[in-house]
C-alpha cells in the first residue's frame, strides 16, 4: 500500500511489490496484532462452541460440533486481518477539536486488491467445500440407514408432539429410542408449521401440513433428549416441547412391552 | 384536447391564498381519514358479520379507506386531480406546496420540499424506532427469568412480532428516509427531488401506516411473529388484518420512494458529476432502492394473497385445499433476503461515506466498493431458501443455496477492505461519527462470521429457528446497519438542524449502547448455542443465566438509547450553533448553508472531481 | 466541538439531561406496566381442596387433594351453572378459572364436568388417557383408557418443559362429548350445548413446586383454519397455567 510505488522505475514483479510491502513497519505491527487476534479466536474457537451446546448424541450432532469449530478456525484469520489493522489505526487515531493534517493520498492498490478477492474466494471456497462434504456423507449415511432403521412417525399439533412407533404398535407422548439403531422420523402437522427438533440428536425439519417429511440419525450415546418446536406456532409455541430418551435396546424393550396396547401410563 | 382549452379558458387562475391547497393539513387528513375509517367500518356492518359477512374484510376495507381518507384531507389528490381536468397547478401554487417561508407549519403539510420531506422521515424513524425499542424492552423483561411472568403469551408473541415489524419497517427507511431525501440531493447538487410531490405522498402514505399498525395491539395482537408464515397466518385474529393492510401501504410507499430516488440520482446529477464522481452513499443508497423496487412488491402479493386467503377463502396457502405453505415462505424470502441488504447498504455507504472525511484520506478503492454493493445485489436475489433449508422442501436444492449463499462473503469481504483500505495509515478523528465506523468493524464481523455458521447445511440443522439467529441479524441489523444510520445522524445533525449534536451526551450513548449491545447479543449467541428457540414466552431453566445477561444488556441499550434522543432534542433547540462544513468535508451539502435555501444552490454547483480528493498525494 | 453549547448553562444543562431522561424512562415504565397488568389472569386463581385422606400407590404415601372443572361452551350455561366467568367473547372455555394451583407431591383428584358435542380430534393421539394413576380415568363411573378420536369433546393436557429442574408432568385426559340421544343429553336452549354432561374423574400425582401449563388439543375454535383459532388461541379459554406450589 505504498503511495510512491508509482515511483519505482521498472515494474517489479507481484511478489516484490508483496515483500515491500511486508517490510514496511506499520504492517508489520499490524500483522503482529492480527497475529494475536487470530490466535486468540483460534484457541476460543476451539472450545467455546461445544463448551455451550449440549452433549452430542448421535453423529450428526458431533459433526455439527465439529463443523462449527472449524468454520470458527477458518474465521479466525479473518478476525485478525479485519481487527489487527483496525486495532493498529485506532491505537494512531487523532484526538482534539480539529481535524487532523491529511493522511497519503493513495487510492486504490491493485495489488491488495486481488490479493484480497483471491484469499476471500479460498477461504469462501473451503467453506462451501466442507459444507458439501459433510451433506454428501450425511445423504450416504441415510441411505445406509433406511436398510435397518426403526420408524417413528412424529406428529406436530398446535401445541404438542406425538410419536407413533408402527413397528412396535406403541404411541407415546416421550421420544424413547433404543441406542446405535438408526431411527427414521416420519414428521407431519396437522395444522400450521412446526419444526421438530430433538436437539442433543442434531437434526431437524419442519412438520408440514400433508407433506411428510423424512429425516434420520442414529443415537449412539445414552441420555435424555430435549425435543423442541423450532417455528413459531402459535399461542403455545413455547410449551411445544418434550422429553425422550436414549435407551439401551432392553430397556427400550421393556418400555416397548409396558405401553403396548394403549397403556401409556 | 380542446375540452382541456376550453376549460382553462373558462376559468379565472386561483389565487393560492384563497386555493384550496392552503387549507389543508395533517389536521384535516386527520379527520377526513378518520370520517371515512368510520363510515367504511360502520356502513359495513362493525363487528358484527355485516355487509361483507366476513368481519376480516371489513377490518381490512376500514384500515385502506383510512389511509385514502387520509391522503384526501391532506390534498395528495390535488394535483393530480387539476391535472386530470386541465387546470395544473400554477406556479404560486407549487411554490406554496414547496413550504418556503411557512415554517414550522409545512412539517404539517403535503409539502414538497425534500429537505421538508427529509425532517419528516427522521422524526418518523424516531418514533418508529422508540416504539420499536419500547417493545424490545419489554420482550426482554419478560425473558429476564423463565416463566413467563411479566407478559402472557399472547401479549408476547404479539410483542415478537410487532417489535419485529416496527423495526424493519424502522430501519428500512432509517437512512434513505431522513438522508436520502434531505441530504441527497443536495450531495448530487439537484434543486430537488425529480419528484417533488412523489416525494410528499411516498412519506405521507407511510404516515398512514402508522396507525394502521398500531391497530394491531387493540385487534388482539398477532401471533405470527414479522414473518407471518401461511397457515399460521390464516388462522390469527382480527390483529393478523393490521399487519396485511400495514405491509401493503408500505409498500406503496417504498415503491413510489424508490422510484423517486432512483429517478432523481440518474436525472439530477450536477453538471460534471459523472457516475464515477457520485459519492458512495448516493451510489449505495440508489442500489438499495433499486433492489428494493422489485423485492416489496412480492411482499405486498404475499400479503394480498393471505388477506384474500383469510377474507375470501382463497386457498393459495391451506395445503388442506390444495395450496402451499411453502409458496408463502417463498414469496416472502424472495423479498425477505434482498430487504436485509435494502437495510444494510445504505448503512454501510454512510460509513463509507464519513470514513474518508474524519480519516482525510480518499476512499480505498472507489471501485471495489461498487463491485460490493453491485455483487450483493446481484447475488441477494439468488439465496433466499437458505432460510428454507429446514422447510422440508427440497432438500436437494440445499447444496446450491448453500453456495450462493456463500458468495455473498466475496462482495462483503470487499466492503471491509474499502473501510480498512481508508483507515490504514491514516489518523482517525475520534468524533461520534468515526466511532461508528469503527463499531461497524466489529459487529459486522461478528455478524458476517455467525452468518457462515448459519449458511451452512449441516450447521444450521441445530441452528435454525433457535436464538442464534436472532442474535446473528441484530449483530447484522442493529450492529451494522443501525450504527451506519447513528453515525449518519451525527454526521448530518449539523446540516438538517444546523446545530451540533451534544458530543458528551452522545458518548454515553454510543458506549452505553454498544457496550450493552454486545453483551445483549453475546448471552442470546449462548442462549442459541444451548438449544433455545426463538420466538419463545418462556424456556427451560437452564437458559436462565443467558436470558438474564441478554436482559442486562437490553437495559444498557434502551437507557443508550434514552441519553441520544434526549441529546437530538436538546441540541435540536438549544445545541451549539454549526459551522457550514464542521467536518471539512468536500462533499456538495458542505457548501450550502443552514437553513438551506428553497432550491439549495443559487447557482447551479459544477462538479470537477470525486469528493474524496484528501491527502497529500492525492490526484 | 467541545466548547460550551450556545443557550444553556452548563447546570441547566445537566438537569434537563437527567430530567429529560428519568421522563422517558417513565414512559417505558408506564408501557410495560399497562401491558403487565393487561396480560394479568382475569380469573381467580383455583385452588384444589386439601382433603384429610392419605392414598398409597406403588409403596408410597401420598397426601390427597381434589379440584372440579367444568367446560361450557356458551356464557349463558356457564352462568347457570353457577360459574360466572369473563368472557366478553362468548368463546367455548373451562371454568371457573384458567389457573389452577396444586400441593405438591400429592395425590390430586380431578373431576371435570364436560358439556359440550364434538367431532374429531386432529391428532387422535391425545384420544388417549396419559400420566394418571393406573392409565385410566373414570366417565359416569366406568373406568376407559381412551375415547375414540371422534368422540372427544376437549382434552385437558398438562404438559411442562423438559431440562427444567421441575419434575416433570404430563397428563392427558380427552372428555367424552355429549351426543343428542346419548344418556349424557339434556338440552338446554341453546342446541349445541346440554345440562347433563358426562363427569371425568381422574387422579395423578404431583411432583415438587413448578410452573406447568395446561391446554385443550380439541379443535375447538371454529371457522379458524385447523379450529385452531379463536377460543382455542386466546390465552385462558382452553388454555391456562398449572402452579404445582
Ligand atoms: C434495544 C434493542 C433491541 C433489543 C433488546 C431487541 C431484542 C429482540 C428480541 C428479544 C427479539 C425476539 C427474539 C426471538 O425470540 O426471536 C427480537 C426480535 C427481532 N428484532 Fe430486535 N431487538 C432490538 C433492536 C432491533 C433492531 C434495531 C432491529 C432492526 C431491524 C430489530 C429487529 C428484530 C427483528 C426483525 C426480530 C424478529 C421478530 C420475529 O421473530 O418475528 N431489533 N429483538
Ligand atoms: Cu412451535
Ligand atoms: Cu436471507
Ligand atoms: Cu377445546
Amino acid at each position: 500500500m505504498s503511495d510512491d510505488h508509482g515511483l519505482v522505475e521498472m515494474e517489479p514483479t507481484p511478489g516484490e511489490k508483496l515483500a515491500a510491502i511486508f517490510k514496511q513497519r506499520e504492517v508489520r505491527v499490524a500483522t503482529a496484532w492480527g497475529v494475536l487476534v487470530t490466535a486468540i479466536f483460534f484457541v476460543i474457537g476451539g472450545w467455546i462452541y461445544p463448551s455451550w451446546m449440549p452433549t452430542a448424541m448421535s453423529t450428526d450432532m458431533k459433526s455439527i460440533e465439529r463443523l462449527i469449530v472449524i468454520f470458527t478456525w477458518i474465521s479466525a484469520p479473518v478476525c485478525g486481518i479485519v481487527l489487527g489493522f483496525s486495532i493498529y489505526t485506532f491505537l494512531h487515531r487523532h484526538k482534539g477539536d480539529t481535524p487532523p493534517a491529511d493522511g497519503p493520498g493513495f487510492r486504490t492498490n491493485s495489488l491488495v486488491v486481488g490479493l484480497w478477492v483471491i484469499v476471500s474466494s479460498a477461504l469462501c471456497l473451503v467453506a462451501v467445500v466442507y459444507g458439501l462434504i459433510e451433506m454428501n456423507s450425511a445423504s450416504a449415511a441415510t441411505a445406509e440407514h433406511k436398510k435397518n432403521a426403526m420408524v417413528v412417525e412424529v406428529t406436530g399439533s398446535q401445541w404438542a408432539w406425538s410419536f407413533n412407533y408402527p413397528e412396535q404398535g406403541v404411541q407415546s407422548h416421550e421420544l424413547m429410542l433404543p441406542i446405535n439403531r438408526p431411527v427414521e422420523f416420519k414428521i407431519i402437522s396437522v395444522d400450521v408449521n412446526h419444526s421438530f427438533w430433538p436437539v442433543q440428536l442434531g437434526v431437524k425439519v419442519d412438520a408440514n401440513r400433508l407433506q411428510t417429511t423424512v429425516i434420520d440419525t442414529t443415537p449412539n450415546k445414552l441420555g435424555d433428549i430435549d425435543v423442541k418446536c423450532a417455528e413459531l406456532c402459535g399461542l403455545y409455541h413455547a410449551y411445544m416441547e418434550t422429553s425422550g430418551k436414549v435407551m439401551s435396546a432392553d430397556d427400550f424393550n421393556t418400555w416397548v412391552t409396558a405401553h403396548q396396547g394403549g397403556h401409556t401410563a | 384536447m380542446t375540452t382541456l382549452d376550453h376549460h382553462a379558458s373558462v376559468r379565472p387562475v386561483p389565487n393560492p391564498s384563497k386555493s384550496l391547497i392552503t387549507k389543508l393539513n395533517m389536521g384535516t387528513g386527520l379527520v377526513v381519514g378518520v370520517i371515512f375509517a368510520l363510515a367504511t367500518y360502520y356502513g359495513l356492518g362493525g363487528d358484527s358479520a355485516g355487509v361483507f359477512e366476513n368481519y376480516n374484510r371489513t377490518l381490512l376495507a376500514t384500515m385502506f379507506m383510512w389511509s385514502i381518507g387520509f391522503m384526501v384531507g391532506i390534498g395528495a389528490f390535488i394535483g393530480p386531480f387539476r391535472w386530470l381536468v386541465g387546470k395544473d397547478l400554477t406556479d404560486e401554487e407549487q411554490l406554496y406546496l414547496a413550504g418556503d417561508g411557512q415554517g414550522i407549519k409545512r412539517y404539517f403539510k403535503y409539502c414538497t420540499d425534500h429537505k421538508v420531506v427529509g425532517i419528516q422521515y427522521m422524526v418518523g424513524v424516531m418514533a418508529l424506532l422508540g416504539v420499536g425499542g419500547t417493545m424490545a424492552m419489554m420482550i426482554r423483561t419478560n425473558l429476564i427469568q423463565p416463566g413467563s411472568k411479566f407478559v402472557g403469551p399472547t401479549i408476547y408473541n404479539s410483542l415478537v412480532g410487532l417489535h419485529g415489524i416496527t423495526m424493519i419497517i424502522a430501519m428500512i427507511i432509517v437512512v434513505t428516509g431522513p438522508f436520502g431525501n434531505f441530504i441527497m440531493p443536495i450531495m448530487i447538487g439537484a434543486a430537488d427531488m425529480a419528484f417533488p410531490r412523489l416525494n410528499a405522498l411516498s412519506w405521507w402514505v407511510l404516515f398512514t401506516a402508522i396507525p394502521v399498525l398500531c391497530s394491531a395491539w387493540f385487534l388482539g395482537g398477532i401471533p405470527t411473529g414479522w414473518t407471518a408464515y401461511a397457515p399460521l397466518s390464516i388462522q390469527a385474529g382480527p390483529g393478523m388484518n393490521a399487519f396485511i393492510a400495514t405491509i401493503i401501504i408500505f409498500a406503496v410507499s417504498t415503491a413510489v420512494a424508490g422510484a423517486n430516488i432512483t429517478a432523481t440520482v440518474v436525472a439530477m446529477r450536477a453538471k460534471g458529476m459523472k457516475w464515477n464522481r457520485v459519492p458512495i452513499f448516493v451510489v449505495g443508497a440508489t442500489m438499495s432502492v433499486a433492489l428494493a423496487i422489485p423485492a416489496f412488491p412480492t411482499f405486498m402479493v404475499s400479503m394480498i394473497m393471505t388477506g384474500l386467503d383469510r377474507s375470501y377463502a382463497t386457498t393459495f396457502f391451506d395445503a388442506n385445499l390444495g395450496g402451499s405453505g411453502w409458496l408463502y415462505a417463498h414469496l416472502f424470502w424472495i423479498m425477505g433476503h434482498p430487504e436485509v441488504y435494502v437495510i444494510l447498504i445504505p448503512g454501510v455507504a454512510v460509513l463509507m461515506e464519513i470514513a474518508p472525511v474524519f480519516v482525510r484520506k480518499p476512499l480505498f478503492s472507489y471501485n471495489a466498493a461498487i463491485a460490493g454493493f453491485a455483487g450483493i445485489t446481484g447475488l441477494s436475489i439468488l439465496v433466499w431458501a437458505h432460510h428454507m433449508y429446514m422447510s422440508g422442501w427440497m432438500p436437494m436444492l440445499n447444496g446450491p443455496f448453500m453456495v450462493t449463499t456463500e458468495m455473498i462473503s466475496v462482495p462483503t469481504g470487499l466492503i471491509f477492505l474499502v473501510i480498512l483500505g481508508t483507515l490504514w495509515r491514516g489518523r482517525p478523528w475520534m468524533k461520534l461519527p468515526m466511532l461508528g465506523v469503527y463499531a461497524f468493524l466489529w459487529n459486522f464481523l461478528i455478524g458476517g462470521i455467525t452468518g457462515l455458521y448459519l449458511s451452512d447445511v449441516p450447521a444450521d440443522n441445530y441452528l435454525h429457528g433457535s436464538m442464534y439467529v436472532t442474535a446473528h441479524f441484530h449483530y447484522t441489523l442493529m450492529g451494522a446497519a443501525l450504527t451506519g444510520a447513528l453515525a449518519g445522524l451525527a454526521y448530518w445533525f449539523p446540516k438538517m438542524t444546523g446545530r451540533m449534536l451534544n458530543e458528551r451526551a452522545g458518548y454515553i450513548s454510543f458506549w452505553l449502547v454498544q457496550i450493552g449491545f454486545q453483551v445483549l447479543f453475546l448471552g442470546m449467541f449462548i442462549a442459541g448455542a444451548e438449544g433455545q428457540p426463538r420466538r419463545v414466552a418462556d424456556y427451560s431453566v437452564n437458559f436462565a443465566t443467558s436470558d438474564l445477561i441478554s436482559s442486562i444488556g437490553a437495559y444498557m441499550i434502551g437507557l443508550g438509547m434514552i441519553v441520544l434522543l434526549w441529546a437530538v432534542i436538546h441540541s435540536w433547540r438549544h445545541g451549539k450553533i454549526a459551522p457550514m462544513n464542521p467536518w471539512g468535508s468536500k462533499t456538495l451539502e458542505w457548501t450550502v448553508p443552514y437553513p438551506v435555501p428553497l432550491v439549495n444552490f443559487d447557482t447551479p454547483p459544477v462538479v470537477t472531481s470525486d469528493p474524496y480528493g484528501y491527502g497529500k498525494a492525492g490526484n | 466541538m467541545s466548547g460550551k453549547e450556545s443557550t444553556m448553562t452548563a447546570s441547566k444543562r445537566a438537569l434537563s439531561a437527567v430530567v429529560g431522561v428519568l421522563l422517558m424512562v417513565a414512559v417505558v415504565g408506564v408501557v410495560g406496566f399497562t401491558l403487565h397488568s393487561a396480560s394479568a389472569d382475569p380469573h381467580k386463581k383455583l385452588y384444589a381442596t386439601k382433603t384429610a385422606e392419605t392414598i398409597v400407590v406403588d409403596g408410597k404415601t401420598y397426601p390427597k387433594a381434589t379440584i372440579t372443572m367444568g367446560v361450557y361452551a356458551d356464557t349463558a350455561q356457564a352462568k347457570e351453572m353457577g360459574y360466572n366467568t369473563i368472557n366478553k367473547k362468548d368463546y367455548v372455555q373451562y371454568g371457573p378459572s384458567s389457573h389452577i394451583v396444586l400441593p405438591a407431591h400429592t395425590y390430586v383428584t380431578m373431576t371435570i364436568h364436560g358439556y359440550d358435542g364434538g367431532e374429531k380430534l386432529n391428532a387422535p393421539f391425545f384420544g388417549k388417557v396419559v400420566g394418571t394413576v393406573g392409565g385410566t380415568m373414570n366417565v359416569d363411573g366406568v373406568d376407559v383408557t381412551e375415547i375414540p378420536a371422534d368422540q372427544v369433546q376437549h382434552t385437558f393436557t398438562i404438559h411442562s418443559l423438559p431440562s427444567s429442574n421441575r419434575d416433570p408432568l404430563f397428563v392427558n385426559i380427552p372428555l367424552q362429548h355429549v351426543d343428542e340421544g346419548d344418556n349424557g343429553f339434556l338440552p338446554t336452549k341453546d342446541p349445541g350445548t346440554n345440562y347433563k354432561g358426562h363427569t371425568m374423574t381422574f387422579s395423578f400425582i404431583t411432583g415438587g413446586a413448578g410452573e406447568y401449563v395446561w391446554n385443550c388439543e380439541y379443535p375447538c375454535g371454529d371457522g379458524t383454519y385447523a379450529k385452531f383459532g379463536a377460543a382455542m388461541s386466546a390465552y385462558g379459554y382452553m388454555s391456562g397455567k398449572v402452579s404445582v406450589a
